[in-house]
């Protein structure tokens, strides 16, 4: 077990409005969500001495402009004039998770005290994945001539071959979409809210990119979403219930880019990142009360929930079912609604939630008797994390 | 069948590491890197064989023959330029003399519900311009 564990926890969290397009420019959807995280703790800005995010936007072919966008670690420091900022840092190979890691890291090595995380994500006007170059360069020479664009297709290509392999059929993953949607009609913050989804709105749904319909894939918005860190014994102190952080991983695979269609690097990046989870914190799979696992894409959660452990390969659909994922069912899941609820504002809003849970706070939507809380804060290919959140240190 | 005749598809620019792929496919031949020191294919490129850290890597003909590893049919054009072909089926092709090395193409001359996953094709070569000719995949003759 880790020797750290139970030593930094979550504390305050905040949220912007969600918003289909831009309306006003990202960076104030940043701030929106950083101030109310640092006043749900009970903090003055002053406190606020360490800074982290990931800030890339998914999309290709749109111009990166900082604060409209993307939100910088420079353009949160431009606008919250920090006067007892001591540490900050900008990931790139883990995603929002990573940058969670590298405060928590940072929290634990004293070179700060509150740290603050922010995911902010932008929906550029017209088309999402803006491909159509005349030219196919580097990595996209092998896959772009052929139609591949964006990462549907790539994610598509991997629940294909499970689906096929495994001789399961896709109307399955209705329950997933359905049971989500619900659980987002418990989360005021999401953009689903107020709009619930039928089986047969998910059967009768338009096909993206087969086995993807609409409904599993996240829709894009513009919003953030932050979080506050502290030590524990700090947290003790504010105003919400702490939740302790047991443990943690990150995917340690990776594949050559350009490599497209491997379900392997999904399962291996999952187990990777999971194993030190449970490894560190000392729990399994059986111990877990809740869990938040990334949905950008539906199919995400299969590989999540078979390369964390929590169902063998090719069951995940089946697990799935018979309310086994309801708030009242052996293992709630994305009970905040997950991304396909709140919209693609990527994974800390799954960190947000697992911690929320562990610490009691969830509101309409709590699991009863919470206290090991899992979360798998992206696709376990490319960028996974994991977390574990505890409500009783031990 | 889907209509490629209005479709216009980016042309493939090679690199250092690509070149000889895109030569041997203007001549008609699939020829894909290989580790000199261990035998492993590999595909996209890349400057060290990651089996075994050799940097020993040279291009070899393989035969045109494999099957599908998995698929996806397109409904929604992320690139506007497919549009008129949609739905399409863009498959993911493991070849028979190079397990693991995972090449991507259309399923050409077929419907598009032909993709299956372990269906057999084989390679055919459509000419893009006078400098990139593209390897594409067709149902295996029986």
């Amino acid at each position: 077990m880790w020797d750290q564990r139970c030593k930094i926890a979550l504390s305050g969290v905040g949220f912007s409005k969600v918003t289909r397009s831009a309306e006003i420019p990202l960076a104030a959807h940043a701030l929106e969500a950083v101030k109310g995280a640092v006043e749900d703790s009970g903090l003055q800005m002053s406190d606020i001495d360490g800074l982290a995010t990931y800030p890339e936007l998914p999309a290709t072919g749109h111009a990166m402009v900082d604060g409209v966008t993307i939100v910088s670690v420079n353009c949160m420091m431009a606008m919250l004039k920090l006067p007892n900022l001591q540490w900050h840092v900008q990931v790139e190979t883990v995603n929002i998770g990573g940058a969670v890691q590298q405060a928590v890291n940072a929290l634990l090595a004293g070179v700060c005290n509150y740290a603050v995380v922010w995911r902010a994500m932008h929906n550029p006007k017209g088309t999402y994945q803006n491909l159509p170059g005349t030219h196919a360069h580097g990595a996209t020479q092998f896959t772009a001539p052929y139609g591949f664009g964006g990462p549907g297709q790539g994610m598509a290509v991997a629940y294909t071959r499970w689906l096929e392999t495994h001789n399961r059929s896709r109307e399955k993953m209705a329950t997933l979409a359905v049971t989500q949607r619900k659980h987002t009609q418990m989360n005021p913050h999401a953009y689903f809210y107020g709009q619930p989804l039928t089986r047969e709105d998910y059967l009768n749904s338009r096909m993206v990119a087969y086995p993807f319909c609409l409904y599993d894939c996240d829709i894009p918005v513009q919003g953030a979403v932050a979080v506050v860190l502290t030590t524990a014994d700090r947290a003790r102190d504010l105003k919400p219930r702490p939740a302790y952080l047991a443990g943690y991983g990150q995917r340690l695979k990776f594949e050559v880019t350009g490599r497209i269609g491997s379900l392997s690097s999904y399962m291996e990046g999952g187990r990777s990142s999971s194993s030190l989870t449970w490894e560190r914190s000392g729990f399994s799979p059986k111990d877990v009360d809740v869990a938040q696992v990334y949905d950008g894409f539906s199919a995400s959660v299969i590989y999540g929930l078979e390369s964390y452990g929590f169902c063998k390969e090719g069951e995940a659909l089946d697990f799935i079912q018979d309310g086994r994922i309801e708030l009242d069912g052996d293992l709630p899941l994305n009970t905040f609604g997950g991304s396909l609820g709140t919209g693609r504002i990527h994974g800390l809003w799954h960190i947000i939630e697992g911690a929320l849970q562990a610490s009691g706070r969830a509101g309409e939507r709590q699991v009863k008797d919470v206290n090991v809380s899992f979360v798998g804060a992206s696709a376990p290919i490319v960028t996974g994390t994991t977390f574990i959140f505890v409500r009783e240190p031990y | 069948m889907s209509d490629w005749s209005q479709v216009t598809r980016p042309i493939p620019v090679p690199n250092e590491w690509t070149k000889p792929f895109w030569d041997a496919a203007k001549r008609g031949v699939l020829a894909l890197q290989r580790c000199q020191a261990c035998g492993h294919f590999q595909h996209p490129p890349y400057a060290t064989c990651v089996n075994c850290m050799a940097i020993d890597l040279a291009f070899e003909p393989v035969r045109g023959q494999g099957t599908i590893y998995t698929y996806t049919i397109m409904y929604h054009a992320g690139d506007r330029r497919f549009a008129p072909a949609v739905p399409y089926a863009s498959i993911i092709v493991e070849l028979d003399d190079a397990p693991g090395a995972l090449l991507a193409g259309n399923l050409m001359e077929a419907p598009y519900t032909e993709a299956k996953v372990g269906r057999r094709v084989e390679v055919i070569f459509e000419p893009l311009n006078d400098d990139i000719t593209l390897p594409q995949f067709r149902l295996a003759s029986a």
